[in-house]
């Protein structure tokens, strides 16, 4: 099976919002439309940029880039602090018109999601899926806004979907099957492929695989035992071929947080209030998924660009604020100067249950610091983010609500 | 960055309240200064908690000018939050 192409129809529908941010606010503010737009997350020059609207993309403007570069390269383009909640309403919205076709949504992050047909209801089967495409455009027109654009992709497996959804930026509609597949992958290179970046591209190249169309044509065994030296080598063999084998949920493993110092060489006790900040985040992240962590890791980075970080399994289960920063603050005593990022990690993640059966010795302090924890929570939940928060972290409102990239879990 | 003004203004507010998907719309605001704003376009009205309190943003321009406008939907109050891009 795996060797043949997939020739079934096409039942796999990837959407991606163009530039995404960057649309929202010329959506948002008519005066930005068909201007140069780029989106940062602090009011100042030096900081890089998140999204870029396809005016600015134009004039050389890359993700990535710092803002003073893209003004020396585009003039006229216009900077704008991003506003996470304007884009979770949108996020909310396409997620609406989604579920509207099907049961079987997974949205994939704050700007692209996929529909599964392959379940659908009998009337929604018969319909064709480039026409359920061009509704969504329409509707995301009618009831987001005219400035919205979006890409659609359509294929027998999610990956050459979203291949599809990637060829004709922006607005575009195209649909992969094994009858165009070769002459799609021929005008593509491989890291425009999902998945492929600079290490596994050298990988590829060390077996002379150096265009999509010759990964296509090499050998399942070759791939598997020779390239990615584990199933990997297979799955891009069948994904390739359009057969299914991205379907799955992965379970959340880790939760976290990271930031950009705002200013050189800050003192030592002014970086560990930033971490404060960041560990209660990571704390209400993880206890708003009814999880409590084992492990914390601590990662600096210097502005040698050298990194650092030190990590420590506990014994005990751990949810609150405190008992997160109290190792996090033991790990970074060992940190070193010149730091510019910081970022804190909670691993080995598991469910609060699993552990509520089970208090132990320090079952009673257990409790009491369960009943605190969660009373603060409800409170923050009630009235507002951060409105009881500890008192060393009183001089950290530089610290923004983050725009939710990759996961969209907390949504 | 952009020239954008933060604002915490209370402004008086003429909207229509409708039917459909955006059953709000305003249509002209005074603002402190007794000038008054005609809307010509909203841009995207989006709803934020600020606890459990909802409060409405409402992006509008008057073509001259992009706005931001906050309705509290438990205090039935319109502030004007920014002003930007003036031509």
């Amino acid at each position: 099976m795996s060797g043949q192409y997939n020739t079934a129809l096409p039942k796999v529908l990837h959407i991606d919002l163009n530039s995404c941010f960057a649309t929202v606010e010329q959506q948002a503010r008519p005066l930005l439309r068909g201007r140069p737009v780029a989106i940062v997350n602090r009011r100042t020059e030096h900081t890089m940029i998140v999204t870029a609207s396809y005016e600015a993309k134009r004039m050389g403007v890359t993700l990535g880039m710092r803002l003073k570069e893209a003004k020396q390269l585009c003039p006229e383009l216009v900077g704008i602090e991003s506003d996470p909640p304007k884009y979770k309403f949108v996020y909310h919205q396409l997620m609406r018109i989604m579920n509207d076709y099907s049961a079987h949504v997974r949205m994939k992050s704050i700007d692209e999601g996929v529909i599964d047909f392959a379940e659908t209801s009998p009337d929604m089967a018969k319909r064709d899926l480039a026409e359920i495409g061009y509704e969504i455009k329409q509707r995301l027109w009618n009831e987001v806004g005219k400035a919205m654009n979006c890409n659609v992709g359509i294929a027998t497996n999610r990956f050459l979907a979203k291949t599809a959804a990637s060829l004709n930026k922006p607005n575009g509609l195209d649909v992969i099957t094994h009858k165009n597949l070769r002459k799609v992958l021929t005008s593509l290179e491989l890291t425009d492929l999902t998945g492929i970046a600079g290490r596994l591209e050298k990988r590829l190249n060390s077996v002379g695989i150096f265009t999509p169309l010759q990964f296509l044509d090499a050998d399942e065994a070759t791939l598997q035992n020779v390239v990615f030296k584990s199933i990997d080598g297979s799955h891009w063999y069948k994904r390739l071929r359009g057969w299914e084998v991205d379907k799955r949920d992965f379970p959340l493993k880790t939760a976290g947080r990271q930031y950009v110092l705002e200013q050189y060489h800050l003192p030592h006790d002014q970086i560990l209030q930033r971490l404060h900040h960041l560990c209660e985040e990571t704390g209400a992240k993880i206890r708003s998924k009814q999880m409590q962590a084992r492990g914390v890791m601590v990662y600096a980075r210097t502005y040698d660009r050298g990194g650092w970080h030190a990590k420590h399994m506990a014994s005990l289960p751990f949810f609150s604020n405190e008992a997160i920063f109290a190792q996090a603050k033991q790990l970074f005593a060992t940190a070193p100067d010149g730091i510019k990022m910081i970022a804190i990690t909670c691993y080995g993640l598991e469910p609060t249950d699993a552990q509520n059966k089970q208090l132990g010795l320090f079952g009673d302090e257990l409790a009491r610091e369960r009943a605190i924890t969660g009373a603060i929570d409800e409170i923050n939940a009630r009235y507002g983010r951060r409105i009881i928060h500890s008192a060393d972290t009183l001089k950290t409102q530089m610290i923004h609500e983050k725009v939710p990239f990759g996961s969209t879990r907390y949504m | 960055m952009n020239d954008e003004v933060f604002l915490n203004e209370r402004v008086e507010v003429v909207a229509t309240f409708g039917a459909g998907l955006n059953p709000c719309n305003p249509i002209k605001f005074r603002r402190a200064s007794g000038r008054i704003v005609e809307i010509s376009e909203i841009g995207l009205r989006h709803p934020t908690m600020q606890g459990t309190r909802m409060v409405h943003m409402f992006d509008v321009t008057d073509g001259g000018a992009d706005y931001r406008l906050e309705f509290d939907a438990e205090r039935l109050t319109w502030r004007l939050l920014m002003e930007a891009d003036r031509v």
